[in-house]
């Protein structure tokens, strides 16, 4: 009911609003059913997603953009996490007592959600752009991996949909002839571990290239100690230091670009006796989970455009944090992948992407993540089709070809999506 | 007698041919009437489609230092809206930004193949600066009546270290105002092989130079084509040099 009038109001007074401040109001709504078959059953998800955004030229200036993002899901709204794992793994889960009854906390939930997903001022003064509030931040010049932006994971089957809105200051200093500082600076719980990054990025010849220094706070969840009074995992904080780089240019008539993350993981001692005691003293876990003291992420990349419109991409990707052989993938590791707080947990990727125009409305891509470390394969077709001047409509397919316990075997889900996108 | 005299020279002047322009000369004055040191345009792009279904576009670019720098940012409709290309070096360097993402990505020249929303124009038909004169070696290969103008046929045949899509380029110039009316695009492997023919339509002159009004690239090997109509255009206006730069494709 509250969210029922919190959007009359706003479809009432929002366009009151706007013609007094000549704000700008566009968005997208995009339906979207999902189906995959975990195991031996069928499941089915369908969500709406409405997108809007507000932009107003405050003055010449100062900038004001911001999205309200507002998502239904329909179907199977909760997905068992640990059908998605191996038996092997699977059965290290621990069983959780709530009440005195087995409860599973390994379970998403894809509940409603409405959110304030950017909130920005833009201010563009004669030497700098400073912008503060909620915005997106995105790093690299990898395709479907970044190792230098520690603020997205970006979704392998779908690597270009939007990342969300990270509140941060960020001021970016243009220093002429393609030159350019960018520092952002973002509050977190804990002033030690603050998150800071200062990159320069410039050009030599024709090619662009950047170094950058971050520190970010960084959480280890122990997936097997779980807290029925918080209803949450446990989680060690942790401040990840990186010294990184990237290119992006021409080689021989290819497009080919890179990107390299050396990787610091400073551990409060403190911090971790109490983990550790916490360990001790649980009956789900025997072992602290590993934590590297450092590891580097890589990424290669090569493109082509043929003169009969195909486009290729090839990209490698190297996480030395991850494991090189799949027996070694722990209960954590997997919790980790698929609550998106590793990239990877497989050392050594290759991702290769073939896009075509079919019609002048029509392009079909194919993808193809394989890990050299285990031998999996996932194969991704999609379709994109511009059914009419503001609407598309998207296929994507997932299928998985590996063993048992590999990264992108088929306990991940064969399936698909379709998609409309209604821009406004 | 002296009278006789001065009356054939006369006569003799009178018939001897203007100086011929050779095809480079044709070519270095389409050049110079197409890269002004400034120019900005509102324009839409209408792509008519094999199955005639229609997606209309508006647009503007801006260009600077005659051509070599160059901005194109679509403000329609929603689906792109301030998507951006920069070109810079005469397409040497190019960058897209893709707002909803907030990523600039460079491309490599490669890129230059690739359609403009799907239509007949390819980024290098779009911002290539002195493309004519660097890839191309122009012969005068006749004069022609086209589309009503009378005409300098030029053909442009691609040199040998340039990395044009295009094997070879027949032009028809206005011999007025050197404005290329017609130009005819061959496949670049093989040269006999016409893929596209762009014609310039209703040239007005705005700010001293003559341009057209609407251009339409026809493709040959498709039922298919693609208009633009200029909406606004000036040429030699101030432009700051930021605005070709991420900070300037970002707006």
């Amino acid at each position: 009911m509250t969210r029922i009038a919190f959007f009359a109001g706003l479809l009432i007074f929002l366009p009151l609003v706007c013609v007094a401040q000549q704000i700008e109001i566009f968005g997208y709504f995009e339906p979207q059913l999902m189906g995959a078959r975990i195991g031996s059953e069928l499941y089915q998800l369908s969500s709406n997603k409405l997108r809007v955004d507000l932009q107003s030229e405050i003055s010449d200036h100062v900038t004001f953009g911001a999205n309200f993002d507002y998502i239904t899901y329909h179907g199977k709204t909760e997905w068992d996490i640990l059908k998605f794992l191996p038996e092997r793994t699977k059965n290290q889960a621990p069983w959780t007592q709530l009440f005195g009854y087995n409860f599973n906390p390994y379970v998403l939930q894809f509940n409603d959600r409405q959110f304030l997903d950017n909130a920005y001022l833009k201010l563009a003064l004669k030497y700098a752009d400073v912008t503060i509030g909620k915005q997106q931040l995105s790093m690299g010049t990898g395709y479907a991996w970044n190792p230098t932006d520690v603020f997205n994971k970006k979704d392998i089957t779908d690597p270009t949909y939007e990342q969300p809105g990270h509140n941060a200051l960020r001021v970016d200093l243009p220093l002429g002839a393609g030159y350019r500082i960018t520092s952002i600076y973002a509050p977190t719980d804990d002033w030690e571990y603050t998150d800071f990054l200062l990159k320069l990025k410039g050009r030599i010849s024709h090619f662009d290239f950047s170094v950058l220094g971050i520190q970010k706070q960084w959480r280890y969840t122990d997936a097997r100690l779980f807290d029925p009074l918080l209803m949450s995992f446990y989680q060690i904080p942790t401040k990840r230091r990186i010294l990184g780089a990237d290119f992006a240019g021409e080689l021989l008539g290819l497009g080919v670009w890179g990107e390299y993350a050396y990787n610091d993981i400073y551990v409060n001692a403190t911090k971790y006796v109490i983990y550790k005691n916490a360990v001790i003293s649980s009956q789900s876990a025997s072992q602290p989970m590993n934590i590297p003291a450092n590891y580097y992420e890589l990424v290669l990349g090569v493109d082509y455009t043929f003169d009969f419109q195909t486009y290729i991409m090839v990209e490698y990707y190297r996480n030395t944090e991850a494991h090189s052989d799949h027996r070694n993938y722990s209960f954590n590791d997997w919790m980790h992948l698929l609550f998106a707080e590793k990239r990877s947990i497989t050392r050594d990727q290759i991702y290769a992407f073939v896009q075509h125009p079919l019609t002048d409305l029509i392009d079909f891509g194919n993808s193809c993540i394989y890990s050299i470390s285990d031998n999996s394969l996932a194969i991704i077709p999609m379709l994109t089709y511009n059914i009419f001047q503001n609407v598309d409509l998207t296929l994507i397919g997932n299928i998985y070809f590996g063993e048992e316990g590999a990264v992108y075997s088929d306990n991940m889900g064969n399936g698909g999506l379709v998609r409309a996108r209604v821009y406004f | 007698m002296k009278n006789a005299i001065i009356w054939f020279l006369l006569l003799l002047i009178g018939n001897l041919p203007a100086q011929e322009l050779t095809g480079e000369q044709i070519i270095h004055k389409v050049n110079d009437l197409m890269n002004q040191e400034t120019m900005y345009a509102r324009m839409t792009m209408t792509i008519i489609t094999t199955s005639g279904q229609e997606r209309t576009f508006e647009y503007e670019s801006w260009s600077k230092d005659f051509g070599e720098k160059n901005l194109i940012r679509y403000s329609k409709p929603r689906r792109v809206k301030d998507q951006a290309i920069l070109m810079l070096n005469n397409a040497d360097d190019i960058w897209a930004y893709f707002p909803r993402t907030k990523r600039v990505r460079k491309l490599a020249t490669h890129a230059k193949k690739q359609k403009m929303q799907g239509s007949d124009f390819s980024y290098e038909d779009m911002g290539s600066g002195d493309a004519f004169i660097n890839d191309f070696e122009a012969t005068l290969a006749g004069e022609e009546e086209m589309e009503d103008h009378d005409c300098y046929k030029v053909e442009l045949t691609k040199k040998k270290n340039s990395d044009s899509h295009y094997s070879r380029l027949v032009m028809w110039v206005i011999k007025e105002n050197f404005v290329p009316v017609t130009i005819d695009y061959f496949d670049e492997d093989d040269s006999d092989r016409l893929l596209k023919r762009l014609v310039q339509y209703d040239i007005k002159e705005i700010g001293g130079v003559p341009t057209g009004m609407k251009l339409v690239m026809y493709s040959k090997e498709e039922n298919k084509q693609t208009s633009m109509h200029i909406l606004e255009c000036k040429y030699n206006l101030p432009l700051d040099d930021n605005l070709f730069t991420e900070r300037g494709m970002k707006k």
